[in-house]
């Protein structure tokens, strides 16, 4: 029930959140846009194979902070998208991944804390099978428990994005399940299998180009 | 004094020191004789280290069938549920408890946790309950204490048989039977203990607890040759036997498979001794077979999954005491072990490992004064296959007067690498195709995939695979014994305990087919600590009431320094957002309770009616992580605390028959997925009765 709850907040503040920042906008000197967007679908599951392993279409959802909006995946090769998520596998927009300016690395810290990009950052590009967010259970954003078949954001992990317009972003990942809710451990595998692969995420996007998130 | 000691080198005439008749209900706690503390018999309120005894009677009062049932209604002791039946004490865990069948180590572990169900009660004098290092004297396990089963029959004349009967047909039969012949001891015993299980889930082909079987066997012969040298042999032996129905997703499909899993365990336990005017010296042999199959035939499928694994442990010792004045005393012991495992998840069955251990120990108690008390000794282990470890320990007793006394005691335990993480090399196909190689075969098991080009990355783990050393502990006992009055006796003891060179597995390679692979190192460092507080109150003639309460702290001394450094986050139940993790919130190490609390009422009048209540509180304990940081620390990682209320009565007809019954669980608490144990309320009857 009460992680019930938690996700009707969560919902809520994304309403909240939306029909705030459209007046808002409208304001120039706001240029820092904080968003939490719930339950964007990220190659979710089909099917399962043959063997029983459970499979998805394949494909990367792209997703762009400038607009706040899922991008066609048509539009994969512009700079219209600044991250794209397939599984647990997160691109940015750059090198092998896209033609942006984009790059990323993981700041460990909580979101608040990270009030600007440090100067002396690094910003890693996509070099396919290599990712500028590591990919792997414990080595980027989140956990893989095999007792209990789960994924489980790391808290303190913040992505820290340069878009494709080489404008700057952070991110958490707060949830990887449909909803905003890990399933019970003692759920079944068929409810996490089901389940997975729907991100819910807060972000700020600067819009004025600076390293700024205050 | 001097009447003390020739009272216990009176009492001192029997074997294995063991066989001292001294349960009566008139008995109190103070004057029984305690032999596990010391390795000798040492009157209880005389030891300087935290001892328990739990006596025939009350095993039989409270209905208890298995050692787990009784030692789950001790002050801080908790049974945990998890590859069977495994004791926690002093908040370590079962791999670090030793557990002796008179004074004789049992062996056979699953996964570290040694299964207190495999063990009845029904044959038993007494159980003596040590807390706190005690490797000293017994070596490697004897880190978080020692508990000693020590079984009854020698020197009576007596034979009884006993049935029980409770719900999912549970079926207890116990035999037992005592003579002695002239100068022979015989004593033998034999229990048979089955049930069809139960389910927590309905509807489900596989039980939570599926049904089983377990038997027990014992005989012993003690012969005292003349004055001064006795012998004998025990033998006994013990089965138990589960069905298994396991559910099998194969190919999207799921499939029931059928199968069983059977452990067998015995052992032969010779002694010769010697038992002049001062000196006493026992000669023993220990021999102890476990063996351990598991079966399973999926449908459709021609393979059947087989694990066998196959434990023998040998051992000569020798002790010998010496008292050399009144006021002190000497004990020297040295010995031999041979270990031995086959097992197909290491290599194949005929591939034998091996190690031996070479062991000799010192103890040494001095009464200095009428009033202080000290015992010194240690223990030195060589071993063949992982580094030697020295385990010394001290202990003083202070008896301020005759209702007051203090002890302190420290000392140092160890745990010996297992063979599981010394030799175990297994892969599992079905789950990921993750491999576990134990420490010694991890480095040609990489070689060899790595020439088959198997191997994508190593990890930096690689760099520190090396030699396991056993795990050491230092612990230190603060405790205080209040005797208010005739009727009312207080006991508090303060506990700590720093676990070095813990074994933990971690990931050295991944294989190019996204498995993991995962060896064993010393790694980790933890520790446990806390308070235990008894009371025990004699309110009328026949009415008692016993109340215990245990505080305990534990920690992960890497997660704590990392919390302190402020690198450890938690992720908010009510925003969702990372928040940097205060101390406070730190749950500390999994299945440990803060709190822990009993109340025992008992009565017993003088026409052999009795009745008991007892209530076993356990707090809430941490379960697993949730929020992806690894360590305990919301709400929604612990599993909820819980009260369980136990009661039983009886009375006696005749002098021949005994009948009682009782009930477990009466507030019929459940929980499904942390409690999968218990089965709720359960009901029973029990008929004994004496030739």
């Amino acid at each position: 029930m009460k992680t019930r709850n938690i996700i009707r907040s969560v919902l809520a503040a994304v309403v909240i959140f939306q029909s705030c920042t459209k007046d808002e906008v409208s304001t120039p000197q706001v240029t820092l846009i904080e968003k939490v967007v719930a339950d964007i679908p990220a190659d979710t599951i089909v099917g399962l194979s043959p063997i029983g392993q459970p499979l998805g279409a394949g494909k990367f959802t792209f997703y762009s902070f400038e607009t706040n909006s899922v991008v066609p995946s048509s539009d994969s090769n512009s700079t219209k998208w600044d991250i794209a998520m397939r599984g647990t596998t997160i691109m940015v927009n750059s090198g092998s991944s896209g033609p942006g300016k984009g790059g990323a690395f993981v700041y460990v810290g909580t979101f608040d804390d990270l009030t600007s990009v440090p100067a002396d950052s690094t910003f890693k590009v996509d070099a396919a099978p290599t990712y500028a967010i590591t990919t792997g259970s414990n080595k980027g954003w989140y956990v893989y428990t095999p007792q209990t078949n789960l994924v489980t954001p790391i808290p303190g992990r913040v992505m820290v994005i340069k878009t494709a317009s080489g404008k700057y972003a952070k991110m958490e990942i707060i949830n990887y399940y449909k909803g905003g809710t890990t399933p019970l451990a003692s759920a079944s595998d068929a409810i996490k299998t089901f389940s997975q692969r729907y991100y819910t995420f807060r972000f700020a996007y600067q819009a004025d180009g600076t390293t700024n998130f205050k | 004094m001097k009447f003390l000691i020739q009272l216990l080198l009176l009492l001192q005439s029997s074997m294995a020191f063991a066989q001292l008749s001294t349960d009566s209900a008139s008995a109190r706690s103070i004057d029984e004789v305690v032999v596990t503390a010391t390795r000798t018999p040492r009157y209880m309120g005389n030891i300087a280290i935290p001892v328990t005894v739990v006596n025939a009677k009350t095993v039989y009062q409270y209905g208890s069938l298995r050692l787990n049932d009784i030692l789950a209604e001790q002050t801080g002791i908790n049974v945990i549920d998890n590859f069977g039946k495994g004791i926690q004490m002093q908040g370590l865990s079962s791999e670090y408890t030793l557990i002796l069948i008179d004074g004789e180590p049992l062996i056979g572990r699953t996964g570290g946790v040694l299964d207190l169900s495999r063990i009845t009660v029904r044959n038993i004098r007494k159980i003596e309950i040590v807390k706190g290092p005690s490797s000293s004297l017994y070596g490697s396990e004897a880190m978080g204490g020692v508990i000693n089963i020590i079984t009854d029959g020698a020197g009576q004349n007596k034979t009884s048989a006993g049935l029980r009967y409770g719900r999912f047909n549970t079926l207890d039969g116990n035999f037992n039977f005592s003579r002695r012949y002239n100068n022979t001891d015989v004593t033998a015993s034999f229990n048979y203990n089955r049930s069809e299980g139960f389910s927590l889930k309905p509807n489900q082909a596989q039980k939570t607890v599926e049904p089983y079987w377990k038997m027990a066997q014992q005989i012993n012969v003690n012969h005292q040759i003349n004055a001064q040298w006795k012998m004998g042999a025990g033998l006994r032996r013990n089965v138990t036997y589960i069905d298994n129905t396991i559910e099998v997703s194969n190919q999207g499909a799921s499939t029931l498979s059928k199968g069983y899993e059977r452990n067998e365990e015995y052992n032969i336990t010779p002694f010769l001794q010697y038992k002049g005017n001062k000196v006493r010296s026992t000669m023993r042999g220990y021999v102890t077979g476990f063996q351990a199959t598991q079966l399973l035939s999926v449908k459709g499928m021609t393979d059947t999954y087989n694990d066998k694994f196959n434990q023998l442990f040998s051992r000569v010792e020798n002790q010998t005491d010496w008292q050399i004045r009144e006021q002190s005393s000497l004990t020297l012991g040295a010995g031999h072990v041979d270990e031995s495992v086959a097992s197909n998840r290491y290599d194949s069955m005929s591939t034998e490992r091996r190690n031996s251990i070479s062991y000799f120990f010192a103890q040494h108690e001095e009464q200095l004064t009428d009033k202080l008390t000290v015992i010194g000794g240690f223990r030195f282990d060589a071993n063949k296959a992982y580094a030697s470890v020295w385990s010394p320990k001290i202990a003083m007793q202070f008896k301020a007067n005759e209702q007051l006394s203090f002890n302190i005691s420290y000392g140092r335990g160890f745990k010996a690498p297992d063979f599981r993480q010394l030799y175990l090399n297994f892969t599992n196909l079905a789950a990921g195709s993750y491999s576990v190689f134990g420490s010694e075969v991890a480095k040609p098991e990489l070689d060899r995939l790595t020439a088959l080009q198997q191997i994508d990355q190593v990890t930096s783990m690689v760099g520190l695979l090396s030699a396991l050393k056993p795990e050491v502990s230092g612990g230190i006992n603060l405790g205080a014994k209040w005797k208010v009055n005739n009727q009312l006796q207080i006991s508090a003891n303060l506990f700590r305990n720093d676990i070095t060179n813990m074994i933990v597995t971690d990931v050295v390679a991944f294989k190019k087919n996204g498995g993991q692979i995962y060896s064993y190192f010393n790694l980790k460092s933890a520790l446990t600590q806390g308070l235990e507080l008894d009371v025990d109150k004699r309110i009328s003639k026949s009415f008692s009431v016993k109340a215990g309460y245990q505080y305990l702290y534990t920690a992960d001394k890497e997660v704590l320094q990392s919390i302190k450094n402020g690198e450890t986050f938690e992720r908010s139940l009510t925003t969702g957002s990372s928040v940097r993790m205060k101390l406070a919130d730190y749950g500390g190490l999994p299945l440990r309770s803060k709190h822990t609390a009993n109340l025992k009422l008992n009565y017993e009048n003088a026409k052999g009616f009795f009745a008991t209540t007892r209530m076993i509180y356990r707090g809430r304990w941490g379960t697993f992580d949730q929020d992806g940081n690894g360590i305990i620390n919301r709400r929604d990682e612990y599993a909820k605390g819980y009260l369980q209320i136990n009661a039983s009565a009886g009375f006696s007809v005749k002098e021949h028959w005994k009948i009682m019954a009782g009930v477990d669980n009466i507030l019929n608490y459940k929980d499904v997925i942390y409690l999968p144990g218990n089965p709720g309320r359960v009901g029973y009857i029990d008929i004994q009765f004496n030739f």
